[in-house]
């Protein structure tokens, strides 16, 4: 397979054996994977641990979209985040601990303002429902004190 | 319905810190301290209230930062480890910034002026005192109230005007100054400037603030006595007879409680001796003042200033909004009252302005020249 491969492409093995095929151009928006490329420690299947396909997909579909967009209006590529973004709270945490570990800067920025989107503007018990679930809030709010004077000035 | 999870368990901490970060009105970030105990250690334990603080009010690096040794450390003393003195401190500092920065953040502006220090020249006093400044309107007691420069025959010449701001920390967000039109002279000219700059902070010796800066000599220069630690941008000021408004680019935080105006440029020569002057009747000074939840005291020797937090009396309820009005209200009061006095007991006395102080206007022999106050 590997001989078949076109110039300039990469391959990434994702934790659960999957491959892509990606274009070095996009692969290496991963710092990671950008230094091992300059290192010229990696051949051309480059394994990607910790990431299952699932997310991996998810992470080069963003790069795509960044690489081949960089001529594209700067507005689009928002639209397109703010959409990329927008999923649950699991996906959300999984692709950031990926854009972490590869360091794709961007997406991380972008996933971390996601979530904290969730926090702007809302009232304790709102990010308390979004965050830990009702019953986690009632076993808290016995024992925590510092409700009294957070909820009263800054609610 | 879609799972909920705590990030801050999924996720590794730069992660969560990079979350948090992202918050940049303070209230998000405290009521985010608020969700869980879990949140709040977090919260505290990287001090990011203290980091937005910073972020949002740059200036405040500058300034060490204490809380009143009395209050906060009490529960360690029964617990007794080194980390829980450590956690306590974190703790109040959690609070003291959150407090801070949000007292910096919202608040409604208010007139917080508390008294005048000095002019760098005037030139009758005490009837054309920077006293007069203070006061909205341009006659009082029928007689013109208002500040003047003394004359220069160069027209580039700075004035400066230097207040105190109620408080040692205050936050201010807009600057007001109303040139006096010259209503007793022909052709009624305004002696406005051609631009107003500001600067603010504190006295230079630690000596001057303790001893009496009231008591520095109105009609004195006192520029070198103080240290402007933050200097506006150049405001143009228009020859007009109302209350110009210059709004700061952002609210500024005036760390000490002085507040320099510096007068740019005269435009208005006065016909009888031909000499440029600067005359202001009210200036005002908006913002909110955070004391007494915070002081700022100079440090001897060093200069270095510190910031002092006093959390019983933020516990006390809203020191935000209560405690000043009363202060001011009678702070103006007592202005009031004195400068009736000061004006009384300066007309007892003859000292009315008249000829006899006028080195300039020798032909002006009309008799209505007792009302008209000398420039």
């Amino acid at each position: 397979m590997s001989s078949s491969l076109e110039k300039n492409m990469l391959i990434l093995r994702s934790s659960d054996g999957e491959e892509f095929i990606v274009p070095e151009v996009v692969a290496v928006m991963s710092k990671a994977i950008k230094n091992m490329v300059e290192d010229e420690c990696a051949s051309n299947t480059i394994p990607v641990p910790n990431v299952d396909a699932n997310i991996l997909a998810m992470v080069i579909e963003f790069c795509k979209k960044h690489d081949e967009s960089e001529a594209e209006a700067a507005s689009d590529l928002k639209t397109f985040d703010s959409e990329f973004v927008n999923r649950g709270q699991e996906a959300l945490y999984d692709l950031i601990t990926a854009a972490n570990f590869r360091d794709v800067k961007e997406l991380l920025d972008a996933l971390c303002q996601n979530v904290a989107e969730m926090i702007k503007g809302k009232s304790v018990h709102h990010i308390r429902i979004q965050f830990l679930g009702y019953q986690l809030f009632e076993i808290l709010t016995s024992n925590f004190i510092w409700n009294i004077w957070c909820d009263r000035d800054f609610d | 319905m879609e799972a909920r999870c705590d990030f801050l368990q999924w996720l590794q901490m730069d992660m969560s810190l990079n979350i948090f970060m992202s918050l940049d009105d303070p209230s998000d970030l405290i009521r985010a301290s608020a969700v869980s105990p879990s949140w709040h250690h977090f919260v505290t334990a990287n001090g990011l209230c203290k980091q937005l603080c910073l972020r949002l009010f740059p200036q405040l690096s500058s300034v060490s930062f204490v809380t009143e040794p009395s209050c906060g450390l009490k529960k360690s003393a029964d617990v007794g480890s080194s980390n829980s003195v450590e956690w306590e401190a974190l703790e109040m500092e959690h609070r003291a910034y959150a407090f801070l920065v949000r007292a910096l953040t919202t608040f409604t502006p208010k007139d917080c002026i508390a008294e005048a220090i000095s002019a760098s020249s005037t030139d009758n006093f005490p009837e054309e005192s920077i006293q007069n400044t203070l006061d909205p309107r341009d006659r009082v007691l029928r007689r013109a109230s208002y500040w003047s420069s003394k004359g220069q025959s160069d027209p580039s010449v700075p004035e400066t005007l230097i207040y105190k701001v109620t408080g040692n920390l205050c936050v201010i967000t807009e600057i007001s100054v109303q040139p006096f039109l010259a209503y007793f002279q022909p052709g009624f000219p305004i002696y406005s400037a051609q631009s107003v700059r500001f600067r603010m902070g504190h006295p230079r010796s630690p000596e001057d603030v303790e001893s009496d800066p009231r008591n520095l000599p109105l009609q004195h220069p006192a520029d070198d006595k103080f240290i402007w630690t933050y200097t506006s941008q150049e405001f143009p000021m228009t020859q007009e007879n109302y209350l110009q408004k210059f709004q700061l680019p952002e609210p500024v935080i005036c760390i000490g409680g002085f507040l320099q105006i510096e007068l740019l440029g005269r435009v208005q020569r006065q016909e009888m001796d031909g000499l440029f002057y600067i005359c202001v009747s009210y200036v005002e000074v908006m913002g909110q003042s955070l004391f007494p939840a915070f002081d700022v005291k100079n440090l001897e020797p060093s200069g270095k200033l510190l910031l002092k937090y006093n959390p019983e009396v933020q516990h006390c309820a809203s020191p935000i909004s209560s405690y000043r009005q009363p202060l001011a209200t009678s702070a103006n009061m007592l202005h009031d009252n004195l400068r009736g006095l000061e004006l009384l007991l300066n007309m007892l006395h003859g000292n009315a302005p008249d000829h006899e102080h006028n080195d300039w206007d020798d032909d002006d022999d009309n008799d209505n020249d007792l009302d008209l106050v000398p420039m």
